[in-house]
């Protein structure tokens, strides 16, 4: 009903956070009520009566008003699809990075920090992400969703000293930190692993053994170096990886990306939740939504405890990508399966229903 | 069952209400205490339609709003019948334990 009132026209507005169906049945009644307690020369709603009908809405668009799981339930979809579509957004944002460093750059790198060491050829990574050293293609997708998922990863243009070290390692870290400090990078606490090693097959000998591991960005590039006391010919006692950090972009798409996601988690779950309500294939949705939910979350709650761990342990110039916090694509098998029984779900709450009123309190 | 909820279903049961008519009724019983809004008076009427403890009762337009009225079933009056029953309980206890505690000697 067209009206010239201001406040019924804001009330008009504010029922738009109820459903469509729920709207056409019950809006002129609850426009009824809004009127009636309004007091006279109030052009706007109160900020209670707003808060108060956004609430009234959403809750009502999640459909089952006598269940009170189905609020948790909502919960669970919405912030684990915006978390997907997050790490989804995040990772498309990371087009935005330059390329891992060329020869010529790693090598200018490799000359300024560490000068006097053969770290021979240097290895440049064919992309950003890798998965076994090579690129993602659609040869290799079928690695990552079926099993193998955790060996994608951001590659490192990486060069390797092997033998006894030249000098001390002492002296070379010594070296090194002070020639990164003076180039302008941001030096992190070096982290010490000492473990005994063996000069010969039969391990007559056993010797300790000290790897000190430097870490340190400048602008988007970030330096491992690993510094090893080791002296057998055939191992490395200097191992180099450069790598980037992730682009500006990359949170802001990733916020972005959650947020719609989450409100397309959150619309789709009600709709699915009210199309199946009190219909046979209520039992099989549910259930399917359920798998859906643990074959979701599972990765996340086992992965995201251990990776803040791992945060705290040692010095990180970037975090870990979102989708690795959310165990992707390691448990991708999971999550496909998760996928198609959610599709599965939708589609049940897509079949054409025998209409009955979608308001039970309607005749 | 939480107080909107008692103080809703207390309110029907002395005839079938309009939301507007109950929304007064709410404020009344509760001496001013609990002042419904839209939102949560209709998320609470679908409730307790689902529940099966109220329906819908007939529909009128005045000064061209619509006025829905809502009444109690059989279920709704057995369950307030029972959470009063439950109060009534609470009630005459704590109000026993109150006497016994004012009538001892300081």
């Amino acid at each position: 009903m067209p009206t010239t009132d201001p406040l019924a026209r804001r009330y008009r507005r504010l029922l738009r956070w109820y459903p469509r169906d729920w709207r056409r049945a019950r809006a002129a009644e609850v426009m009824a009520l809004l009127l009636d307690t309004a007091p006279p020369g109030r052009t706007r709603p109160t900020a209670r009566e707003t808060v108060d009908l956004v609430r009234g809405g959403l809750r009502c668009r999640l459909g089952r008003p006598a269940s009170f799981s189905v609020v948790a339930w909502a919960a669970l979809a919405t912030v684990i699809c915006g978390l997907f579509t997050g790490a989804l957004a995040s990772r498309a944002a990371w087009e935005t990075s330059r390329p891992q460093p060329d020869r010529a750059e790693a090598g200018a790198i490799l000359t300024e920090v560490f000068p006097g060491h053969d770290l021979g050829d240097i290895d440049v990574p064919p992309a950003l992400f890798v998965v076994y050293g090579h690129a993602l293609t659609l040869r290799t997708v079928k690695t990552v969703l079926i099993g193998d998922g955790g060996e994608y990863q951001e590659s490192a243009t990486g060069a390797t000293a092997f033998g006894a070290p030249p000098v001390p390692a002492e002296q070379i870290i010594a070296v090194a930190r002070q020639r990164l400090t003076d180039a302008g990078w941001r030096l992190y606490d070096p982290q010490v692993s000492a473990y005994t090693g063996c000069t010969d097959k039969l391990c007559a000998t056993p010797l300790p053994i000290t790897d000190t591991t430097l870490t340190a960005r400048r602008g988007d590039t970030i330096l491992n170096a690993s510094i090893s006391t080791q002296t057998a010919a055939d191992a490395s006692y200097l191992a180099v990886e450069l790598h980037r950090a992730p682009p500006p972009a990359v949170v802001p798409a990733g916020v972005l990306g959650a947020l719609l996601g989450a409100v397309a988690g959150f619309l789709l779950f009600g709709w699915a939740s009210r199309r199946t309500e009190g219909r046979r294939v209520s039992g099989a949705a549910t259930f399917l939504f359920g798998v859906t939910m643990v074959l979701w979350w599972l990765p996340v709650l086992l992965t995201a405890p251990s990776l803040v761990g791992h945060h705290l342990d040692e010095p990180h110039p970037a975090w870990h990508p979102l989708w690795e916090w959310l165990g992707q694509p390691t448990a991708s098998l999971l999550f496909l399966v998760g996928a198609v029984c959610a599709l599965l779900a939708l589609g049940l709450a897509a079949e054409p229903r025998r209409d009955r009123s979608p308001v039970a309190l309607v005749d | 069952m939480r107080e909107p909820t008692f103080l809703i279903l207390t309110a029907l049961a002395s005839g079938p209400r309009h939301g507007y008519g109950i929304v007064r009724e709410v404020t009344e019983l509760s001496a001013g205490r609990v002042t419904l809004l839209a939102g949560t008076l209709y998320t609470a009427l679908d409730r307790l339609a689902a529940e099966g403890l109220i329906t819908h009762d007939h529909d009128e337009t005045v000064d061209g709003r619509l006025r829905r009225y809502y009444r109690l079933t059989d279920r709704g009056i057995a369950a307030l019948d029972a959470e009063t029953a439950r109060l009534r309980q609470l009630t005459t206890a704590a109000e026993a334990r109150l006497r016994h505690l004012r009538s001892r000697p300081a």
